[in-house]
């Protein structure tokens, strides 16, 4: 049996209609809900490009004692350079040190005073040509026990703790993200609930003349796609102005060291906003079917 | 399949040894065999809770039987897959005392509604409509809501609803229930035109009234037996 479209589209628009205040609020929620769906997908993908930036730009510091003759400075330097794993090397002399060392502790002029530029460690900025974390301490560790090399530090130690807290960050937004789309699930299932016990009685006539399930059904399921369309739609706008405030409060800002790394690109903004219209218009849709089938039961 | 009787009419519900159990123990219909034949109208009496409305709850397969079979135009419904269940619905109207009429939509659309919902085109609808809504005595109130009818006319237009895809039967559940003496015959009158088409009537009915009157067949049910089954017969 054929299934007659403006049939469908006739009941689809009077009911959606019908219920305007219920269908306004809980488009409301679903919208609410799914935006944020949206918003945590962003983050989170933000988070993992943050995780590529940081691993471009490992660096190692080896530091020489202050004591170390020049014969000691030249060795290790020889050796870094012919290091395979070694991209570049750049020496701090004295000075540049000291320089360094000013700039860093330039809101401390009393400490900056007390130290004499003659204790300072000279140094090497060394930039290895693996960003692998292990290949990095790997080569540290082979430097740091060459005589008159006070110490090695890593770069990497500090991007690891940001990537640590990073990727704490961006699975606890992920799980959010998981408990969100449950949620939107449910309420556009509890809506769609609603809206059919609210119309039981049209359901049991339908029945009783002979309406076939799926012709009863359809025009509860294409409600519910719309419903949830509509939901999704609205979180894409309130998705799009969170983008937009996010781009221009956070990114590349220096003020926030953290979130200033968190970026995502317009492909990703689209990827996200499809998502939740296929995830409003499928459990709209879906959910719809379920709830009406408790009614259709012979 | 058909079932002929000897009287040369065609059989078109026949209930053989039919049980109803509900919920494991309470037998509303007990060892029950009645056949009707086409045309035939037929009230069904008894107490409250002798089973009266399972009798015809059973006939469209909105409950099944636990024991027995059931056959409506001569095939056997229990059998019946259930995405045909509808196909059977479609050759049984259904009438009861509280109309079920769905309170936003008018007369017409009420009665349209029947119809688009087996899926009957635009143009049979709009012929349809009216002609039955003047058959039931309310061609002048199509555009009325059913809040703005008396309760008389509320059942006119779920006897039009129930009648405007033409079934086989017509099963009425104490279509008088709610209407005073004087409504009630003239709901009566209605069934008994429709009944003159050809169409088979199985009412469920506590109007002793209206049974007196009309003497027509008579099936008693006591505690879901069938004691008393009687041509032109009276309540009691
Ligand atoms: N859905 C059900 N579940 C369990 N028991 C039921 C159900 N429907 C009916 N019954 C029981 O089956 C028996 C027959 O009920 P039925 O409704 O058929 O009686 P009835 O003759 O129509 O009564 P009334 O004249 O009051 O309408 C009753 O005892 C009733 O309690
Ligand atoms: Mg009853």
């Amino acid at each position: 049996m054929a299934v007659r479209l403006d049939y469908v589209l006739k009941e689809t628009g009077s009911n959606l209609v019908r219920n305007l205040t219920l269908t306004l609020a809980s488009l409301l929620t679903v919208a609410i809900a799914l935006a944020f769906v949206a918003v945590s997908f962003l983050i989170g993908t933000g988070i993992n490009q943050s995780f590529l930036g940081l691993r471009s730009d490992v660096q190692m510091f080896v530091y020489m004692n202050p004591g170390a003759t020049a014969e000691q400075i030249d060795s290790v330097s020889k050796n870094l350079q012919s290091n395979p794993q070694v991209e570049s090397v750049k020496f701090l002399d004295k000075e540049k040190t000291y320089a360094e060392f000013k700039r860093l502790f330039a809101d401390q002029p009393d400490f900056v005073e007390s130290i004499n530029p003659e204790e300072l460690p000279q140094s090497f900025r060394v930039k290895p040509t693996s960003t692998d974390a292990d290949v990095v301490s790997a080569v540290g560790t082979e430097f740091e026990n060459m005589t008159g090399v006070y110490r090695v530090e890593y770069a990497e130690e500090y991007a690891r703790q940001v990537q640590k807290s990073l990727s704490t960050l961006n699975s606890w937004v992920r799980l959010f993200g998981v408990a969100l789309i449950f949620v939107s699930v449910l309420l556009i299932f509890n809506t769609i609930r609603t809206a059919v016990f609210a119309r039981r009685r049209e359901i049991e006539v339908m029945r009783l003349v002979g309406a076939s399930n799926w012709f009863i059904r359809l025009p509860f399921m294409t409600e519910g796609m719309v419903q949830g369309l509509l939901g999704a739609l609205a979180a894409a706008g309130l998705t799009w102005g969170f983008d937009a405030l996010w781009k221009r409060n956070f990114v590349n800002q220096v003020s926030f060291e953290l979130l200033n790394q968190i970026k995502w690109t317009g492909g990703d903004l689209w990827k996200a906003i499809i998502m939740i219209l296929v995830v409003g218009a499928v459990t709209g849709a879906v959910g719809s079917g379920i709830a009406v089938g408790r009614y259709l039961r012979v | 399949m058909k079932f002929v009787e000897h009287t040369g009419q065609e059989t078109v519900i026949k209930l053989e040894n039919v049980s109803k159990i509900y919920k494991g123990e309470h037998m509303a219909l007990r060892d029950a065999t009645v056949e009707i034949e086409k045309g035939e109208f037929v009230f069904l009496v008894g107490p409250s809770g002798s089973g009266k409305s399972t009798f015809l709850r059973l006939l469209n397969r909105e409950e099944t039987a636990e024991k027995g079979k059931i056959y409506v135009a001569g095939k056997d419904i229990a059998a019946l897959p259930g995405y045909k269940v509808p196909y059977l619905r479609r050759n049984i109207g259904s009438v009861f005392q509280d109309f079920k009429l769905l309170p936003n939509k008018t007369v017409a659309e009420n009665v349209a509604f029947a119809l688009e919902a087996i899926g009957r085109p635009k143009s049979v609808i709009r012929e349809a409509v009216p002609q039955i809504l003047e058959l039931v005595g309310l061609g002048r109130k199509e555009g009325s809501m059913p809040n703005e009818l008396s309760g008389g006319e509320q059942q006119r237009v779920s006897i039009a609803r129930a009648f405007v895809n033409r079934p086989l039967i017509l099963l009425a559940d104490e279509p008088t229930g709610n209407l005073d003496p004087a409504t009630s015959v003239g709901i009566m009158k209605l069934l008994d035109r429709i009944n003159r088409t050809g169409t088979t009537v199985v009412m469920a009915t506590h109007d002793r009234g209206i049974v007196d009157t009309m003497r027509r067949r008579v099936i008693e049910l006591d505690r879901g037996s069938v004691v008393r089954d009687q041509a032109r017969g009276v309540y009691e």
